[in-house]
């Protein structure tokens, strides 16, 4: 039953690649994966408590955490298979190139959903590796000159931190071995991690967090993410940046407890730098941008950051934050791309400077990026709000004021930075003849029930899913 | 020293000249030729320590080497990537041929170094699978930087792979066999979705210096 | 005592009587191999003869060194000679006088010679052509020197004979990774040192192209055939290092007995031709590099040397 979960993908990519069938596809897709949306709400159900699911032992196994994951995962998916199905035919691709795409979409989500599932550290590499590999059709799926340098920057980048991350899983396999152990899963790591020999587990420290972090944009290595989520569909951004990242984040965090136990190798401090490096330049290069997808994309760079930090402060309230800003993030940050979608399709630019007026081009459109400007920003009363005033205070309770002050700084830029942009964008006068094109009607759908979550989430937290958090943090099992 | 592991040292030393060579290799053939030896070194080196140990595990990832790395990647490229790009000759490099042997043999001096560092927390290894395979994951990188063009690029990202996993037969011998097999089914998707990357890029833009394009960046005002 | 002194010479005669043979043999192979008939394989003592015949000419201007300079280049190779193991695979008379390294500072004698003479002709080819030649040799140096410290590394000495037993001795030595990277390099330092293509085109009649052999245009007569000997010598000489320290350490004379060194002379003669068809193969099969790939083809060569000395360090 559980395995269902990622296997509805599959299926639905198989039938998306049978050339007469295909004509469903849209359809087959967005039905798949809202089956796969309420399977994962089933789950999260129960196990919002605690406990573990063992499908197959030693290689599957959930828990709160993973059952958290894969319900956004699933969210975003659902929304975004939605989305696709207008944001394509707005287009005017030809039949078997949205087939393809949407072959192609299953099972990008296939990978993803696979990773919160898997317990086996090696498997889990591999996954990894699909979800870079599974996607680079996806962003170049324009095939303009400009997303065939994203798509090239993506793989060039990924799939380099891919290999230096296999080199650490093969080194922790290694410092495993010399326990004695081999139980290469997230538990047997946490219960050999304190015999295993320092300069091992310090190598593979470094080689996972390079090699991971490639992957999730941490910043000297970001260079390919503004490229890659704004140059493919925004469906594909939603997905890239709402839940690939925080799923590589995920697998990170998770790791994080292995390497903490051993205090020479300071990884909170870690941590924290890179993310604090990651939302600082984040946060400065947003106002540098052009390219309104691109501002969304460094939002990302900042958000990572964000979660490494409070992940960094290792108190079982800095965990619990970075959980609800995981989630509070993919929520939005898909909602965002969703905005930027239909303002793509509105006016047929991404050039911040060649939008003004978009209130009076499209009233809905203009409504949906302020809204998820907003949103991501971290302005009340949207769930980032929350999850970010979390976050400064577990950093207070931890008496990391110079952390805070840093990050409430930086934040504090990121929205103004935003805001900045698209409130340009929006007001004003209209610069030019607006060339009206009708959003539809999936887009407006998709983007109404993404916005529902970020909503709900910033005003009542449910009973329910405030426990879920709670194992969720315990699974990552801070101090 | 048994005759088993002299040849598995030469096999290390090959493995790590062949990796210097595609770093400065002009011609996209030659380097592809240089790759399939890299590859088959790989695999000499999985056999050769598979045969000493005894492991199934390391015949068997030799084997997938094979199929996977030397026959099957040369192949998608030959069938994918249009002919012309085959032929091209007197590949641009960032930097000159010489210093980047410099810079890659202090890669492999680096390599050594640390390889021998790390050795020496858990000893009764093959220690120079571990050195060369962090040599060759550092010249990859260079290798990376060097070239813009698309197959060299490709091929550098193996060639770090191929470094990664020298070191991985040492130090992992029974790494679970099903993540052996699904890794060599990551590589040939790999070189697939590459391979449609390259020739849609060559149809696009009509060069596969793909490393070269920088029209994506920030523009300060 | 006596005996001793009889090796010597008949290793300085073997060096002296056969070299022009080797390379008859080299250039008809090379015919052969592109289809032509090629020369006689007697060829080069004719052409010795010949030229020590003629009269001798010498640059006005030109001083001291000119005219020394052909007696350098032939004597520096029968010098070497005293030092390694030609023929006998026991140290002789005057093989404690220098190591491998030393053989290497004495040909640069004659290299060092040849440059200034090349300079005091006034051609402006032969400036041209020691400068090139000062070019290989500066990048050359780098590789020989690593390949000697390897050696020494290896074998913990330098002196032939010591580096020579240590191969087969046991004879998984010679399997091991540093002496065929260590063979690689020195191989690609013959090609380089000796004029061969790809470095050089040693039939070119191009003087723009030329390295070496735009040197010897302004000797004539005694000079340029002592010139030719010291360069047959030359290459015979780094053959025998080659081929009887590092590479084929076998059938040398064991003992001093006239029947041994007669089959020993056979041997490392035979040695030599196996030699020059690899160098034939090599020839044949490669184009000549533009004057700045070289620095290229010895840096490969410099990239083995270091391989090979780091193969030697993953064993400790």
């Amino acid at each position: 039953m559980i395995l269902a979960i990622p296997l509805l993908a599959v299926l639905a990519a198989l039938w998306c690649a049978i050339p007469r069938a295909g004509r469903a596809a849209p359809a087959v897709t967005v039905l798949a994966a809202i089956a796969v949306l309420s399977l994962s709400i089933r789950l999260l159900w129960t196990l919002s408590g605690g406990g573990t699911l063992t499908v197959i032992r030693g290689w599957v196994e959930l828990n709160s955490l993973a059952a958290l994951l894969l319900t956004l995962i699933a969210l975003v998916y659902a929304t975004a298979a939605l989305f696709s199905w207008g944001y394509l035919a707005s287009d005017a691709t030809s039949e078997s190139r949205i087939r393809l795409y949407h072959a192609n979409f299953n099972l990008f989500a296939f990978s993803m959903l696979s990773i919160p599932m898997l317990n086996e550290i090696g498997l889990v590499w591999i996954f990894v590796e699909l979800t870079s590999l599974l996607s680079i059709l996806l962003v170049s799926f324009a095939i303009s000159a400009d997303a065939l340098e994203a798509a090239w920057k993506y793989m060039v980048l990924t799939l380099l931190g891919a290999t230096i991350a296999v080199l650490g899983v093969l080194v922790l396999y290694w410092a495993l071995h010399a326990t004695g152990s081999t139980e290469f899963t997230w538990d047997g790591l946490h219960a050999a991690a304190a015999r295993m020999p320092h300069a091992l587990l310090g190598f593979a420290f470094v080689l996972l967090l390079v090699g991971y972090g490639a992957k999730i944009g941490l910043v000297p290595l970001h260079t390919w993410l503004p490229d890659a989520h704004s140059q493919a569909p925004s469906p594909v951004c939603a997905m890239l940046s709402g839940i690939e990242t925080s799923v590589i984040l995920y697998v990170v965090l998770r790791l994080r407890n292995v390497f903490a136990g051993d205090p020479s190798l300071h990884v909170g401090a870690w941590f924290v730098v890179l993310g604090l490096i990651s939302v600082g330049a984040a946060a400065l290069l947003l106002t540098q941008t052009q390219d309104y997808k691109r501002l969304f994309a460094f939002s990302t760079v900042e958000h990572m950051g964000i979660i490494l930090t409070a992940a960094g402060l290792l108190t079982p309230a800095g965990d619990v934050a970075a959980v609800w800003q995981l989630l509070a993030h993919s929520a939005t940050k898909s909602l965002c791309f969703y905005a930027a979608g239909v303002t793509l399709i509105a006016t047929g630019t991404r050039d911040i400077a060649a939008i003004r007026g978009l209130l009076g081009t499209s009233r809905f459109a203009a409504a949906a990026l302020l809204f998820g400007a907003l949103a991501i920003g971290g302005a009340p009363p949207f769930a980032v709000f929350l999850s970010e005033l979390a976050i400064l205070r577990a950093g207070l309770l931890a008496h990391a004021y110079v952390l805070v002050a840093l990050l409430a700084f930086f934040i504090v830029v990121a929205f103004f930075g935003l805001l900045w942009h698209v409130t340009n964008m929006v007001a004003g006068p209209p610069e030019s003849e607006p060339r009206r094109r009708r959003i539809p009607l999936t887009c407006a759908w998709a983007l109404l029930l993404a916005a529902l979550p970020v909503v709900i989430l910033g005003v009542w937290l449910p009973q329910g899913l405030a426990q879920a958090l709670e194992s969720a943090a315990r699974v990552l099992g801070a101090a | 020293m048994s005759l088993l592991s002299e040849l598995n040292a030469l096999a290390l030393g090959l493995f790590i000249i062949s990796t210097i060579a595609m770093t400065v290799t002009r011609q996209i053939g030659a380097c592809i030729q240089i790759f399939v030896v890299q590859s088959l070194l790989l695999a000499a080196s999985a056999f050769l320590l598979g045969a000493s140990t005894p492991s199934w595990h390391l015949i068997a990832l030799g084997c997938v080497t094979v199929i996977g790395k030397a026959i099957s990647i040369p192949w998608l490229l030959r069938a994918l990537v249009p002919s012309e790009i085959h032929r091209t000759r007197e590949l641009s490099q960032t930097i000159d041929a010489p210093t980047a042997l410099l810079a890659a043999l202090g890669l492999t001096l680096l390599g050594y170094a640390f390889g021998a560092h790390i050795v020496g927390a858990a000893p009764n290894l093959s220690s120079g699978n571990v050195s060369m395979g962090i040599a060759a994951l550092l010249v990859g990188l260079l290798l990376l930087a060097v070239r813009i063009e698309a197959v060299p690029q490709l091929l550098g990202i193996l060639a770090m792979e191929n470094g990664a996993f020298l070191a991985g037969i040492a130090i992992a011998p029974d790494f679970p066999l099903i993540a052996e097999l699904a890794i060599a089914f990551d590589v040939l998707l790999l070189g697939f979705i590459v391979a449609l990357l390259t020739r849609a890029a060559y149809r696009r833009i009509g060069t596969t210096e793909v490393g070269g394009l920088s029209a994506l960046r920030e523009r300060i005002k | 005592m006596a005996l001793s002194i009889a090796l010597n010479v008949s290793q300085l005669a073997f060096v002296l009587l056969l070299s022009p043979l080797f390379a008859g043999i080299l250039a008809r192979c090379k015919e052969i191999v592109q289809s032509k008939r090629g020369p006689s394989l007697l060829q080069p003592y004719r052409d010795l003869r010949k030229l020590f015949g003629k009269d001798e000419r010498v640059p006005q201007d030109s001083s001291w060194i000119f005219r020394a300079t052909p007696y350098v280049v032939f004597v520096v190779p029968l010098i070497v000679t005293l030092l390694i193991p030609v023929l006998t695979d026991f140290p002789l008379f005057l093989a404690f006088a220098g190591d491998m390294l030393a053989a290497g500072f004495i040909f640069a004698i004659s290299g060092f010679f040849f440059t200034l003479a090349a300079i005091d002709g006034g051609n402006p080819y032969g400036a041209m052509g020691a400068s090139r030649t000062r070019m290989v040799g500066f990048l050359a140096e780098p590789v020989i020197i690593v390949v000697l410290f390897t050696v020494s590394f290896v074998a913990n000495s330098t002196i032939p004979y010591i580096v020579q037993q240590h191969w087969v001795h046991p004879i998984a030595n010679f399997f091991s990774p540093s002496h065929i990277l260590l063979l690689i390099a020195f191989f690609m330092i013959i090609l380089a040192e000796t004029g061969k293509l790809p470095v050089d085109n040693p039939s070119g009649h191009f003087e723009l192209a030329m390295i070496d052999e735009s040197k010897v245009l302004e000797f004539s007569g005694r000079g340029a055939a002592l010139i030719k000997y010291g360069g047959y010598m030359k290459f015979t000489v780094l053959a025998v290092v080659f081929l009887n320290v590092l590479l084929t350490p076998w059938g040398l004379a064991q003992a001093g007995s006239p029947a041994d060194v007669a089959l020993a002379v056979m041997a490392v003669a035979l040695k030599i031709v196996a030699l020059s068809l690899g160098i034939v193969i090599v020839e044949s099969s490669f184009a000549k590099l533009r004057l700045f790939r070289i620095a290229e083809f010895l840096g490969a060569a410099f990239v083995v040397s270091v391989t090979a000395m780091v193969t030697q360090l993953l064993r400790l």
